[in-house]
């Protein structure tokens, strides 16, 4: 069992890692973005969670095996931080995705600009008639 | 089809969170950090774990008391014993399914019942339990359930005595909560597989008590009716 002097520890070591700094991209859809609660209340939906919320916990997984480009406890405890100090305002689990999102790019996994294009290519995709 | 049958409602609109997840996703393939193979599995294995190693973990605290102390104070270090490794889970060695580290173990008493929700959304303790079945994510549930508790469970068909303190566990996104239910009379004797049957999902989950002969694959009896309909054929 960790004591309260280990988990002051690690959140030491943690704060002096992570950059907490906005991300334009992720700001620009932590104030825009509709999360899933506000559609699933529009739509008249009752599932509490977004249907992609199953692929996020994958690909959080995943990066977390085999090459172990994120481990899972690092990334947890960023999304403590984060969800703390810069996405309080968003709900569970649009949090949890723009945190994997900032751990990403502050650890150069993904940069903001390709993320930035992807997500413009993938929104078109989806919204090919 | 018919008029009668209208589809469920669905959400006809994309999100930007919704696109995220898969920029992100497609990024981290085609960079190589994992395949989409990989994540196939992982999902798929997900929709596969259920609620036998809760069971186990139970029935095996119910026989060995030091067990059941470990189970009550570091239900993180119990599972391991029943193979679920809540860090770097099996079968795929990648993992848990995105839940935080801590699980708790709530001990039931004669005199005390715990049952667990998530009043926020749906969390749940997946590697252990599996999928959380669909009336635990239902508003219904989640909202009535603090408030309401022995109405609730009366409702699930468990009546519990007037005396007895239920608590209910609030589960969030860092802790979540199984009930070690208290075992039940006629079982003595019983080894570990007995046992481990009768300890059913929704007795972890808390609305139900374990009972000798109750399994979750047991031919379903329904009780004839107090007030039968009679047919004229």
């Amino acid at each position: 069992m960790t004591t309260p002097d280990d988990k002051d520890h690690e959140t030491q070591a943690r704060r002096q890692a992570l950059d907490t700094a906005p991300i334009s991209l992720l700001e620009t859809i932590r104030t825009q973005g509709r999360v899933w609660g506000d559609l699933a209340a529009q739509y008249g939906v009752s599932n509490p969670e977004p249907p992609w919320k199953i692929n996020l916990d994958a690909t959080c997984d995943v990066l977390g095996a085999g090459s172990c480009a994120l481990p899972v406890l690092e990334r947890r405890w960023e999304e403590d931080e984060l969800s703390a100090e810069l996405y309080a305002d968003v709900p569970f689990p649009e949090r949890q995705l723009l945190a994997l999102a900032h751990s990403m790019i502050r650890r150069g996994l993904v940069n903001e600009d390709e993320l930035t294009r992807r997500m413009a290519q993938v929104d078109a995709r989806l919204k090919l008639v | 089809m018919s008029d009668n049958h209208k589809p469920a409602p669905m959400v006809d609109e994309i999100s930007d969170f919704e696109v995220l997840e898969i920029a992100v996703r497609e990024l981290a393939i085609e960079k190589g950090l994992f395949s989409a193979d990989d994540h196939r599995r992982w999902t798929e294995y997900v929709h596969s774990v259920g609620p036998l190693p809760a069971g186990r973990l139970v029935a095996k605290a119910w026989l060995d008391p030091e067990f059941k102390k470990l189970a009550v104070t570091d239900g993180v270090k119990a599972s391991l014993e029943v193979g679920v490794d809540w860090i770097n889970s099996p079968p795929t060695k990648f993992g848990t399914p995105s839940d935080y580290c801590n699980l708790r173990v709530l001990e039931d008493t004669p005199r005390l019942k715990h049952v667990v929700v998530c009043t926020l959304c749906s969390c749940y303790p997946r590697p252990i339990l599996g999928q959380s079945p669909e009336w635990y994510r239902t508003p219904n549930y989640r909202r009535r359930l603090v408030r309401w508790p022995r109405q609730v469970l009366s409702e699930f068909g468990l009546q519990l005595p007037e005396d007895m303190e239920i608590r209910v566990a609030d589960s969030n996104q860092k802790t979540r909560y199984i009930v070690l239910p208290v075992r039940p009379a006629g079982t003595e004797g019983w080894s570990e597989d007995q046992l481990a049957e009768i300890v059913t999902r929704d007795c972890l989950i808390g609305v139900a008590v374990p009972k000798p002969g109750r399994k979750a694959d047991d031919k379903r009896h329904v009780h004839p009716a107090v007030h039968p309909v009679h047919h004229d054929h």
